[in-house]
């Protein structure tokens, strides 16, 4: 029996809909709190809808009277399309994205824009630790801060002159523009220091402790537990 | 580690900029549905200045980032839109539109200069751009199956029947005689034809973004951004880090505005400025789909003659406001 030849609108839309899919894959198995500010994630699933029904409508039978010329079989090139498509498709599903956020961190200046996005100044124990960054921006002597009980979560990130902040990464846009910030930590002497990139939750409390450029702010941790890394950890 | 982390890069630049593709690509499409002859892209101007001005202009009407105006830019150009105006669109629009425009407003509200310098620098470096690009015939700048269809598509006052490789003996063209182009309106092309041919579009632009965020992906993550952001203690050096990191990061020019914000403080107000200006123009992710439109010698001068604008901007910024 003589299989039909494959028609190039059949792999157009076999093409569509593998992005469609990868999008929408994205969309549903978490990636995209890792990868984009919240902000973007309708359009990523809109956007992926938007193909898988192109593709759908590329192969629908016609109806209409000016039906277009018949396409003709899939030319070699349109093969090798196809082809190129596909692998980078079907990678894009089978391999989610894992990045360390101390090494993405490490390549990148820290974020120092002095914006203050607090709408409100939230009690002591629920600060995020953004939250205790940018407060710090805004009133920046660390003196009012003594003695005030935190409860923070990030990942440790190393520095070169001096031991491991408590870091996170806040993104714009998506993570090739994360900027990471961070709080010092008196880490216990009698423990060796964490490895980059564990996730810890931090409870204690601030003190104040001589940096390199002055007094700064310190976390004097009474309890540190490791965590997951959360299923959205990046901040905007 | 790094491969992981690069990994991770070049999905977020790419699941981002698909939608913006897309979004091109629709406008493409229905513009080619709603305008078959794409008659009104021929009565855009074709002087030398007002030709980029119209197409800058058009940007207003069409929001999309960079990854969405490549799409748009090549229906221009095939439609037989005079070169100027297209390629004002394509280099200046993904500044000149309310969406960047009110982001970059977000970020620098203090900052009324940043608000009008970089409009007025996007269309300076379009402007640039397109006198640089006339320089080479269109041959030598388009990329053939673009001028093939662009051909077709220009008035025989301008194109000769040779160069179209169609069209009827006898009709004079090409000596610059002023020749209407035929009374015929050209029908709409059935809906079908019209998702096919922007079906393959997308699939091609949608391969060559991919390159273009394995690349960026890569120098993020082997470069480290510090060492840009450390050789701008000068006044030049920090707008040539500046431009080196906007073209390896190509982040959308949506948010640039926002990443920008994180390193001000860092830098001259001239290094900030160019950031802002050369990503939309040029930068690692656009450079495969810019390939589709511009042969590599107009690739090539389209980046230097980008370059050297955006310094020249950068500097007389700095000499201005330091």
């Amino acid at each position: 029996m003589r299989v039909a030849a494959v028609k190039s609108h059949h792999l157009q839309a076999a093409g569509l809909a593998l992005w469609g899919l990868v999008l929408l894959r994205a969309s549903s198995d978490g990636r995209l709190d890792l990868l984009l500010r919240e902000v973007f994630h309708p359009l990523v699933s809109l956007a992926g809808l938007a193909l898988l029904i192109w593709a759908v409508a590329l192969v629908l039978p016609q109806r209409h009277r000016q039906a277009p010329a018949a396409p003709g079989a899939a030319t070699p090139q349109q093969w090798r399309l196809s082809a190129a498509t596909a692998l980078i498709a079907l990678l894009l599903i089978a391999l989610p994205p894992n990045p360390s956020f101390a090494d993405l961190a490490q390549r990148r200046p820290g974020d120092d824009s002095s914006e203050a996005e607090l709408a409100f100044v939230l009690p002591p124990a629920q600060r995020s630790l953004t939250d205790w960054v940018r407060l710090l921006r805004t009133q920046s002597d660390p003196r009012l801060y003594v003695g005030d009980p935190v409860r923070i979560s990030g990942f440790v990130l190393p520095r070169a002159d001096g031991p491991p902040l408590l870091g996170r990464l806040l993104v714009r846009c998506c993570l090739a523009d994360a900027t990471p910030i961070g709080l010092p930590v008196r880490w216990p002497s009698d423990q060796p220091l964490p490895r980059a990139d564990q996730w810890l939750q931090i409870n204690g409390e601030m003190a104040v402790q001589q940096g390199a450029e002055g007094e700064e702010l310190v976390v004097i941790p009474q309890r540190i537990t490791p965590i997951r890394r959360p299923a959205r950890p990046l901040e905007p | 580690m790094p491969l992981s982390t690069a990994w991770a890069l070049f999905q977020g630049l790419l699941i981002e900029a698909l939608p913006f593709l897309l979004i091109g690509v629709l406008i493409s499409a229905l513009a080619r549905w709603l305008a078959p002859g794409g008659s009104w892209l021929r009565r855009l101007p074709t002087h030398p200045l007002l030709g980029p001005l119209s197409g800058a202009a058009l940007g207003f009407a069409l929001p999309a980032c960079e990854c969405g105006n490549v799409p748009v830019a090549r229906r221009m150009l095939v439609g037989g839109a005079p070169l100027g105006s297209a390629l004002g669109f394509l280099f200046a629009a993904p500044v000149l539109n309310p969406i960047v425009i009110a982001s970059t407003w977000a970020a620098f509200p203090d900052q009324p200069w940043l608000l009008m310098a970089r409009p007025i620098g996007a269309v300076l470096v379009s402007l640039a751009l397109c006198l640089l690009l006339r320089l080479i015939p269109e041959e030598q700048l388009l990329q053939s199956d673009v001028l093939a269809e662009r051909r077709l598509n220009q008035p025989l006052s301008t194109v000769n029947l040779l160069q179209r490789r169609t069209g009827l003996v006898g009709v004079p063209g090409g000596s610059g005689t002023a020749v209407e182009p035929s009374p015929t309106p050209t029908p709409r092309p059935p809906l079908q034809e019209v998702l096919q041919h922007g079906g393959r579009e997308f699939l091609q632009l949608a391969l060559l973004l991919v390159a273009g965020c394995l690349l960026a992906a890569l120098m993020q993550t082997l470069l480290p951004r510090q060492w840009l952001l450390a050789l701008g203690s000068s006044p030049t050096g920090s707008v040539l880090a500046l431009m080196a990191l906007s073209l390896v990061i190509s982040v959308c020019s949506s948010v640039d505005a926002f990443l920008a914000l994180s390193f001000a403080a860092q830098v001259t107000p001239g290094a900030l400025l160019a950031f802002l200006l050369l990503g939309p123009v040029i930068d690692l992710k656009l450079a495969g789909l810019l390939g589709l439109l511009l042969k590599p010698r107009g690739l090539l001068l389209a980046t230097a003659g980008a370059g050297l604008s955006v310094l020249l901007i950068g500097q007389w910024i700095n000499l201005w406001l330091l």
